[in-house]
């Protein structure tokens, strides 16, 4: 078990893998800048479905992924420790609220299968390949699809005040 | 090697430096080709480029350096004299060089081209006794290969790249920028070279440091010497703050310095003669924001060149001068910086631009007849919008403008543009000073709190229902009476869905905001600075928080919120307050947009000619009962109301509607337009536009307000008509306005004798 609030050192073939609604995923080591268990959200109002709101992480502002509804599953069922995954891509930073934190593993890359036709647009979209586990099959995520989410998911802001026609 | 990179990129920086120098050196020396003093720079400059290149064995740029060296010292000797040729070929090998240097910058070698035939080019002009520059034209430099490793790139020999008859004068002139004077060594040392990255370190930290400035000064203390050092402690981090801030500004010059030869070669090459005259170029600011400037700007300066000014013989038949002007100007204004480019050329054809809107789809042709001119002139903007008859390989190409307002726009900066026909055009390019740290003040709506840029707010307004402002209207039109002007106001709660409708605003307070032109209101229920928002949780005093105590400025680091968040565009980024609270930062702009309210525009006074039209022409729209859709001047209304209709009574053989001890005698619109026979039967509630005591104090009943508009186009008088000024367009339809003048005999007699 990863102890909480760990830097992790990246390496080239690690993954993180976590669970989310009983399935496990993996992230490359590489991508995640920590691990962590509390953090107050602040909502932010009309954002995306899938994004719960912003967490401050020592001076940084990290939009908080909630990884149940990105990934389509029911959010009815709570977890008992929901952690922290904060993934650092270029400059940007997010933090993936997840389920549970498992190991980190090492995978070679020819291991891993990837599917013939990756799911565009769907909740499913992020996923770039699956490994048979030593007891389940782990779905590798791109952390940079994870962050674009698919249309269905993108709330379109728009804001009528009344206006009855076109307006400025 | 790799001990190596560090002289090389030194010697990059450096010759970079020497190529601008060089490139500003042949501009002067076009102009003054006696200086022996410019010619003796321009040769150190090669001189020095050379040596370093043989130094770390880049021997292509050595070889072209040298061919460049020798050209020159028989300019220098007398042998020689200076023409277009020769002033061409140091261009091109002035470019060969940078190309050089972009490719040592990216791979490490010097790439493919060894700009042989250039060389060839430089040792055959210096062979030359060619004729003076008085009698020969200019040449455009010949084109160079710009990416490294281009294997087929063959630099035209100079010769044929000469502009063909009628011959262009002697040289574009070119403005003298205040040049700074160059010593043979590197420049008087009071500045250093700091590495960017170091700078954007500390400028983080600096920002920590306020956050936590913020947070000891949110303690409450009674120990004096603890006090002290707080205050110390405040007074340094506001210093610090500043200078931090101040290292990332760096005069608008950086970017304006390239111009000179930017504009000269397009000049050369779409055959203008124009005048670059740079004005302001000492003002500052964030040095990412430069950057950001830069091809939009240059693209500006392209179309200008391109579209705006004439070729000379043309502007000769109009009575213009031959040399055309471009001026670029920078400077402060109310915490942004502008720049204008300018133009004295033909202006944009405003007609052609309408045109091409209705053709595109943009705007139907009616409603495209009816609008003012600056309105069919934002349709430029529009991508891939050109109406260039052809398009040059300049520009043109109708890819350009709408990428220019992006860009700008992604900065957090506006552009618009203006125009006079057969005068010229001016485009305006606003952008912030700085987005790092800003003053701000922090709102309350419900439980959560959000920032606003203090630069934008103009004043705060307390609803405390005693009989000072309220809001009137209903949500759809919902206004506020401020010092005789009626600003139209957007519910915060509602807008960001944080809360359902509520209709008691006592004790909110609405924040007047600036954005650009259009001023509107927020509606919130307190506010605070973001000092005192970090007290909130203990602190609570009742009743409304009076102005002046929330009229203390307080600084916050913005934050950026990622992408995902900012593309919403109603939030320009986010803070962390004393209290370590996250608080998104409003974009005020992106708001304004998306609640669609049309502009309460301040408009210059029009000309008397222009009768019938207010000078305030903002507008309210309504709906009468029989449907027709008719407008009132925003500035005649005092107040809107609305009330059952058994709360008209007959007072005097009037209808009047009493609120306290006020009676409003009451006129039902369709009556007083004459499309109702009778003073009508209201069903169900009355809306009421009660005009001010120009007017008698009367209200009108109309059936539904529908909006606040600005008018869209000019008066037409000659659709008059019973009680009906004219017909203006409000919101994209034809809209009829009320005859004030009709109205108010009305409210003396009983209008038994109306038609």
């Amino acid at each position: 078990m990863i102890a909480q609030n760990t830097p992790i050192i990246p390496s080239a073939s690690g993954y993180c893998c976590f669970l989310v609604g009983g399935d496990c995923f993996a992230v490359p080591s590489a991508s995640v800048a920590e691990v962590l268990r509390d953090g107050r959200i602040t909502r932010v109002p009309h954002a995306p479905e899938a994004v719960l709101g912003l967490l401050h992480l020592r001076g940084r502002i990290v939009p908080v992924i909630d990884m149940r509804r990105r990934l389509g599953f029911p959010v009815s069922i709570l977890s008992a420790n929901p952690t922290h995954l904060v993934l650092r891509l270029h400059d940007d930073w997010y933090s993936l609220l997840v389920d549970e934190m498992l190991d980190v593993i090492e995978v070679p890359a020819d291991s891993i299968e990837h599917p013939s036709q990756p799911a565009a647009d769907t909740p499913h979209d992020a996923v770039v390949g699956v490994f048979a586990g030593a007891s389940q099959l782990v779905h590798f995520l791109d952390p940079q699809r994870i962050v674009q989410l698919p249309g269905r998911q993108r709330e379109q802001f728009i804001h009528k005040q009344g206006a009855t026609h076109g307006g400025f | 090697m790799s001990d190596n990179r560090e002289f090389i990129e030194e010697f990059l920086v450096e010759s970079g430096e020497n190529l601008d120098q060089l490139d500003r050196d042949l501009l002067a020396l076009e102009e003054r080709p006696d200086d022996p003093q410019r010619l003796a720079s321009i040769f150190r400059s090669v001189h020095t480029i050379k040596g370093n290149s043989g130094f770390f064995g880049f021997s292509k740029l050595g070889a072209l350096t040298h061919s460049g060296e020798h050209l020159l010292g028989r300019l220098r000797d007398g042998k020689i004299r200076l023409n277009g040729r020769v002033t061409g070929t140091l261009y091109s090998m002035v470019d060969a060089v940078r190309s050089i240097l972009e490719s040592i910058e990216s791979t490490g070698v010097e790439g493919e081209n060894d700009f042989r035939e250039l060389s060839q080019t430089l040792a055959a002009v210096a062979a030359e006794d060619a004729p003076a520059l008085a009698a020969a034209a200019p040449v455009a430099p010949a084109p160079v290969a710009a990416a490294p490793a281009a294997p087929e790139q063959p630099v035209t020999p100079v010769a044929a790249a000469t502009p063909p008859a009628p011959a262009l004068p002697a040289q574009p002139s070119v403005a003298a920028t205040p040049e700074p004077t160059r010593q043979a060594t590197a420049a008087s040392d009071t500045s250093i070279r700091v590495d960017v990255g170091l700078l954007a370190s500390i400028l983080d930290l600096v920002g920590e440091l306020v956050l936590a400035r913020n947070e000891l000064r949110s303690i409450d203390t009674v120990d004096p010497a603890l006090e002290g050092v707080i205050h110390r402690i405040n007074t340094v981090t506001n210093s610090l703050q500043e200078a931090a801030v101040k290292t990332r500004m760096q005069p608008i010059e950086h970017v304006f310095n390239k111009f000179p030869r930017t504009v000269r070669d397009l000049a050369v090459a779409c055959g203008r003669e124009v005048q670059l005259v740079i004005d302001g170029a000492d003002t500052e600011l964030d040095r990412t924001l430069i950057e950001s400037i830069r091809d939009p700007l240059t693209h500006l300066v392209r179309n200008a060149i391109d579209h705006g000014i004439e070729p000379p013989d043309v502007r000769q038949a109009k009575g213009k001068p031959r040399l055309g002007r471009l001026t670029l100007r920078a400077f402060h204004e109310s915490g942004q910086v502008t720049i204008e480019v300018q133009d004295d050329g033909a202006g944009i054809p405003v007609e052609a631009v309408r045109a091409k809107a209705v053709a595109r789809g943009l705007v139907d042709a009616s409603a495209a007849a009816a609008l003012p001119e600056d309105r069919v002139l934002q349709f430029i903007f529009e991508p891939g919008f050109s109406t260039a008859a052809q398009v040059t390989s300049v520009s043109g190409r109708g890819v350009g403008m709408d990428v220019v307002k992006t860009n700008i726009e992604s900065i957090g900066g506006t552009v618009d543009i203006s125009s006079r026909p057969g005068a010229g055009t001016t485009v305006r390019v606003r952008v912030p000073l700085t987005l790092a740290i800003i003053p701000a003040l922090v709102v309350r709506c419900g439980t959560e709190r959000f920032a606003l840029p203090q630069a934008a707010v103009g004043e705060l307004v307390p609803l405390r229902g005693d009989g000072g402002p309220r809001i009137e209207g209903l949500s759809s039109a919902a206004v506020i009476r401020v010092r005789g002007r009626l600003v139209p106001v957007i519910f915060l709660d509602e807008f960001l869905s944080l809360r359902p409708h509520t209709a008691c605003r006592d004790g909110a307070t609405v924040v007047l905001v600036r954005v650009d032109e259009h001023e509107f209101g927020l509606v919130v229920d307190g506010t605070r600075t973001a000092a005192a928002a970090a007290h909130d949780q203990s602190r609570r005093t009742d009743g409304v928080r009076t102005v002046a105590e929330a009229a203390s400025l307080s600084t916050i680091v913005v934050k950026p919120i990622g992408s995902l968040l900012a593309q919403l565009g109603i939030y320009s980024g986010a803070t962390v307050l004393g209290d370590g609270g996250v608080v998104l930062i409003l974009d005020l702009r992106g708001i304004l947009r998306a609640a669609n309210l049309p502009p309460v525009e301040r408009k210059e006074t029009k000309a008397a000619a222009d009768v019938a039209v207010a000078v305030d022409d903002s507008y309210l729209v309504c709906r009468t009962g029989t449907g027709r859709r008719i407008a009132v001047p925003l500035d005649s209304v005092t107040r809107l109301e609305q009330f059952a209709a058994d709360e008209l009574q007959p007072v005097g053989g009037k209808q009047v509607v009493r609120r306290g001890n006020v009676f409003t005698p009451v006129i039902d619109a369709d009556w007083l337009l004459g499309s109702a026979p009778a003073a009508s039967e209201h069903a169900g509630s009355v809306n009421l536009v009660v005009l001010d005591d120009r007017c008698g104090g009367i209200g009108i009943a109309v059936r539904q307000i529908l909006d606040v508009a600005a008018a869209e186009s000019v008066l037409q008088p000659a659709l008059a008509a019973v009680g009906i000024a004219g017909t203006l367009a409000l919101g994209g339809l034809a809209t009829e306005l009320l005859d004030l003048a009709a109205v108010l005999p009305i409210g003396g007699a009983l209008p038994a004798d109306r038609p």
